[in-house]
């Protein structure tokens, strides 16, 4: 029996519990930062696991699955989430074909054997009934040693992008952006940081790169096409990663992508693996902030009452506008993103 | 779940408005259950109560407490977001008549631990609690007396959230942020003038003025502010507090203390229909980001976002003709037929709407039937109407649920109500821009409507009593409650005389029917001694003069508590005055009742100078009565006597 054809599994009110816990914690902003989403999500996820009475690949599948959509339809800008549990299903779905392998007496790998095992590839869930807790376990801690090592293993590939004496720009305010710059300093490059939409985390992230021995120049957003030319690179921090090898970034990306390549400047992506989303679609996905930014609210006065004023969270930078996504497993051209995704995840997981 | 008590943040929310405004709207649904933009009011503040890090939430029901509670036990089977962070509890009170009651209750009932937050179930925010609570403890630490730190939001002065409520005049110590004045104006008011005391500029080296400030009905306050409102009886409203607290700062030993919200927070407070639009076009336009019009649903993400700020549900239909234009709001199973056109305009969930329908800046709750070829401007429709074909409906019509409106009908600010349309009020002058999104020509809008007119009288009422409406008392009729207290103040004297009660438990009775009914002291002076010259007795018997004598004996104590100084002297002779003139029993006696106080020693003669200067000046009917002429005609013989004789 497949699983997309299987009924919606219903969770148990305490994981309900816990997604709610879950939820509310990135709501009121205890949990901040996409690397720590993902982390407390693979903690849930893993919770869910160890707890499910029947650990059947089915059973676990459902659960997750189920976790993951009550996840989804809660928080659906947190892609993050998502992928994580799409990671988790993959996981499950890996272990499950291991063990059905295994009962067929493995020897030695041959061509015939590829060709019948895609079949059990083509995952069939319900034949094997064995307790998959004990195998998974090793799985989640392998991905959560991945998810604590992905900023550190990408900030490690800095050296390698930013040289000496280089104009690099970077938009806005990330964390993963930061380290990476800082993780370059000593190679006496120049910085110019434009600022985003959240000035003030911008000028705060300026202050710190400066105090690392970075020479940070900041300049607003407007002025980015004017200083382009002379820039060597750019590097910006991404939302997601997405199949196509387009990014979902901080509204006022695209203007700055747009630029370097009319400047023929390239553009580095950094993205964490688990930013990696199987979605093509993102007109739904933007969504709105508060439009202080562009108009604030002391402003609004009656005769200002026609205008709608927006303020975009995301902005979509296309495909053709990234040179180079830089992954902790290393960097990778944009058209092999779509690669990237069928290893990570499994084909039935990308929409849940 | 084991839960560090201490640290909790607590917040109360009242769940009333002790007003009329949303009449006949919310008079059989508690205003916590008015939808703006969609959801339940309630869901708002639990939302951002429960984003901004609060764990113990006390709603405070009036009334219509079993369906807040019900409401809120559903929310909670439904896993909304805020019922896993937050504790949420119902209390429910039919006694209480104001917020002051509300508070005095709560006092009672011990529920409060340490610092907690005070707002009103209307107040649609996204601020982050916690850390404005964190900011009043600092401030607290540095004053011990602080009680109250209030948050405003600046806003344009042409803001409709101004325009449309009363607005406030702050002044403030710009270093400590100290409240130190503070005034409310009547909306729409005339005043040009501020009089700023001078020794508040003198006293503080930085004085803050802000005039264009949104109150947000929210404060942070300290544990002492449920012990103050049951301290002082009078204490009615959030406002009464305000002003108590800074006419009284000594004896109070408090000080109140302002916050302004800054750029990327928002919070507003439904007051009226006005600003309930305000509000609702706000939450349209994102302004209250993160909470939205999906506030208390666990699932985000059902509507889809159209161009101009159109939002409509992912299971609404719409038929391929019809057009929206801007600004609107379409629930879950709503259906919109060929041809209609909706603009700036909330629809609730699984309503209909006809073909050619017009649809312009109205608020459209749940279940409504619309049929084709209607108009619909500037109106409310509350749940479960059927508007038959062709009507024309607008200029801030309000119809209540259940209401069927027949075919062809046109309808003018009219208000609605009940299934048989028993009672239609209709608009003495029913102007065009009562209920509209935004009135161009802001003269002729406004407070035409009744919704306003009906619940602008009723405040002013509980304002009357407030020092700053300074309507001296003789030539304005006497409002209701001091009518009420005149009375019982006439039934307790003329029950304490006949029999023979203790002046001490006289003056304890008129006490409290002071705090009940809200009397100023200098009313009190007033009206007791009018109500001594008005005892029953007195009326009936023939010796007015020599019963007076015996009243006054009796009573001496209980003048000698009222009538002390200088002014209350004034205050006693003006009654004296007004009693004279009302009284038939004491007609042209005027002259001898002053000369029985005079000899009590409860009047001295320099104020009776003084008064009879103003009576000639004012003309008043009795300054010519022959027994007052000959009064004073004997006090100055008599003072020049004593004169003489020194």
């Amino acid at each position: 029996m497949s699983l997309t054809e299987g009924p919606v599994k219903e969770l148990d009110d305490k994981f309900v519990d816990l997604i709610g816990k879950f939820v509310s914690d990135i709501k009121t902003g205890k949990l901040k930062g996409s690397n720590n989403v993902a982390l407390a999500m693979v903690t849930l996820l893993e919770t869910i696991i160890s707890d499910s009475q029947n650990a059947t690949a089915y059973e676990l599948c459902g659960a997750v699955r189920a976790a993951g959509r009550r996840v989804i339809s809660a928080l659906p800008h947190e892609l993050v989430a998502a992928n994580v549990a799409r990671r988790m299903l993959r996981a499950i779905r890996d272990e499950n074909r291991a063990h059905a392998n295994q009962s067929v007496e493995a020897s030695g790998e041959s061509l015939q054997r590829l060709v019948l095992a895609a079949g059990a590839r083509r995952a069939t869930l319900g034949s094997a009934q064995q307790d998959l807790r004990e195998p998974l376990r090793d799985q989640i801690a392998e991905l959560r040693g991945e998810l604590e090592s992905s900023i550190s293993s990408i900030c490690g590939q800095a050296k390698e992008h930013v040289n000496g004496d280089e104009l690099i720009l970077t938009y806005g305010a990330s964390a993963i952006a930061e380290r990476f710059l800082r993780a370059a300093a000593h190679r006496k490059y120049k910085l110019i940081l434009a600022e985003g939409a959240e000035q003030s985390e911008s000028h705060a992230m300026a202050n710190r790169l400066s105090a690392a021995g970075v020479s940070v120049t900041v300049i607003s957003s407007a002025s980015i096409y004017a200083v382009m030319s002379r820039v060597n690179k750019v590097v910006i921090s991404v939302k997601a990663a997405m199949g196509g090898g387009a990014v979902l970034a901080e509204a006022g990306l695209h203007a700055v992508t747009q630029a370097a390549r009319h400047y023929c400047v390239p553009v580095l992506a950094l993205a964490p693996l688990y930013k990696l989303s199987p979605v093509h679609d993102v007109s739904h996905f933007n969504a709105y902030a508060a439009p202080h930014t562009a108009l604030p609210y002391e402003r609004h006065e009656l005769a200002t009452d026609n205008m709608h004023v927006y303020a975009p969270m995301y902005d979509f930078a296309p495909p053709d506008h990234i040179t180079l996504f830089i992954t902790n497993l290393g960097g990778s051209s944009p058209s092999y993103m779509y690669r990237m995704l069928s290893e990570l995840y499994d084909l039935n997981d990308y929409v849940f | 779940m084991d839960i560090d008590k201490e640290n909790v943040v607590q917040a109360v929310v009242i769940m009333d408005t002790f007003n009329g405004h949303f009449s006949p709207i919310c008079d059989n649904k508690p205003m916590g259950l008015l939808p703006v933009a969609g959801v339940p009011l309630i869901n708002y503040i639990l939302e951002s109560l429960s984003n901004g890090g609060v764990g113990e939430v006390i709603l405070f029901c009036c009334k219509y407490g079993q369906k807040i509670k019900d409401y809120i036990r559903k929310c909670i089977e439904d896993k909304a977001v805020w019922s896993v962070s937050m504790d949420v509890q119902v209390m429910m009170s039919d006694t209480c008549q104001t917020m002051g009651d509300v508070m005095r209750e709560i006092d009672a009932a011990g529920l409060i631990r340490g610092n907690f937050i005070l707002a009103g179930v209307n107040s649609v925010t996204n601020i982050n609690f916690a850390s404005l609570l964190e900011q009043h403890k600092q401030t607290c630490k540095k004053d011990k007396g602080a009680a109250m730190t209030l948050v405003y939001k600046k806003l344009a002065w042409e803001h409709p959230l101004i325009s449309a409520d009363k607005p406030i005049f702050l002044a403030a110590d710009a270093n400590t942020n100290k409240v130190l004045m503070h005034q409310k104006y009547k909306q729409k008011s005339t005043e040009k003038t501020i009089s700023l005391p001078l020794e508040i500029v003198l006293n503080h080296s930085e004085v803050k003025l802000h005039h264009n400030l949104a109150d947000a009905s929210i404060a942070l306050c300290s544990p002492s502010v449920p012990p103050l409102f049951s301290d002082n009886f009078d204490f009615q409203t959030r406002d009464d507090f305000i002003h108590g607290i800074l006419i009284n700062e000594e004896i109070l030993a408090s000080s109140l203390y302002y916050t302004l919200l800054k750029g990327h927070q928002y919070a507003a407070t439904v007051t009226n229909w006005k600003t309930y639009q305000t509000v609702c076009r706000d939450v349209l336009h994102n302004w209250t980001y993160p909470i939205t019009f999906e506030a208390g649903t666990f699932n985000q993400n059902n509507y889809i976002t159209m161009c101009n700020h159109i939002f409509r549900a992912k299971s609404s239909t719409l038929s391929r003709s019809c057009s929206l234009e801007e600004d609107v709001l379409i629930g879950a199973n709503t259906q919109i037929n060929d041809n209609t056109i909706i603009s700036k305009s909330m629809i609730g969930k699984n309503c209909v709407i006809g073909n050619n329908v017009t649809i312009k800046g109205s608020h459209i709750m749940n279940n409504v039937v619309i049929k084709d070829n209607c108009t619909v401007v500037h109106s409310f429709i509350d749940d479960n109407c059927v508007i038959e074909e062709k009507c024309i409906i607008e200029n801030g019509t309000m119809i209540a649920s259940n209401v069927v409106v027949e075919a062809g009908s046109h309808l003018k600010g009219n208000i609605l109500e009940s299934t048989e349309v028993e009672r239609e009020k209709t608009l003495m002058k029913s102007t065009s821009e009562s209920t509209e999104w935004e009135n161009e020509s802001s003269g002729s809008g406004g407070d035409d409507f009744i919704g306003f007119e009906k619940s602008w009288s009723d405040s002013q009422s509980c304002y009357s009593s407030d020092g700053s409406d300074e309507s001296s008392l003789p030539d304005s009729p006497v409002p209701e409650d001091t009518n009420i207290f005149l009375q019982e103040v006439i039934d307790s004297l003329a029950r304490g005389y006949e029999e023979k009660l203790k002046n001490d438990y006289l003056i304890l009775e008129i006490n409290s029917s002071r705090y009940a009914y809200n009397i100023q002291l200098h009313e009190v002076n007033f009206f007791v001694v009018r109500a001594l010259l008005s005892i029953p007795v007195l009326a009936e018997n023939k010796n007015v003069v020599n019963t007076m004598k015996d009243i006054l004996k009796y009573f001496r104590p209980v003048l000698a508590n009222y009538i002390k100084t200088k002014s209350s002297i004034m205050d006693c002779l003006r009654a004296v005055e007004d009693s004279c003139i009302k009284c038939e029993w004491l007609d042209g006696k005027a002259g001898q009742i002053l000369h029985l106080l005079y000899e009590a020693d409860v009047v001295d003669e320099d104020s009776l100078l003084e008064w009879h200067q103003d009576l000639q000046e004012n003309e008043s009917p009795i300054a010519n009565q022959p027994s007052l002429v000959k009064f004073f005609d004997w006090l100055e013989e008599a003072s020049e006597e004593s004169d003489e004789s020194d």
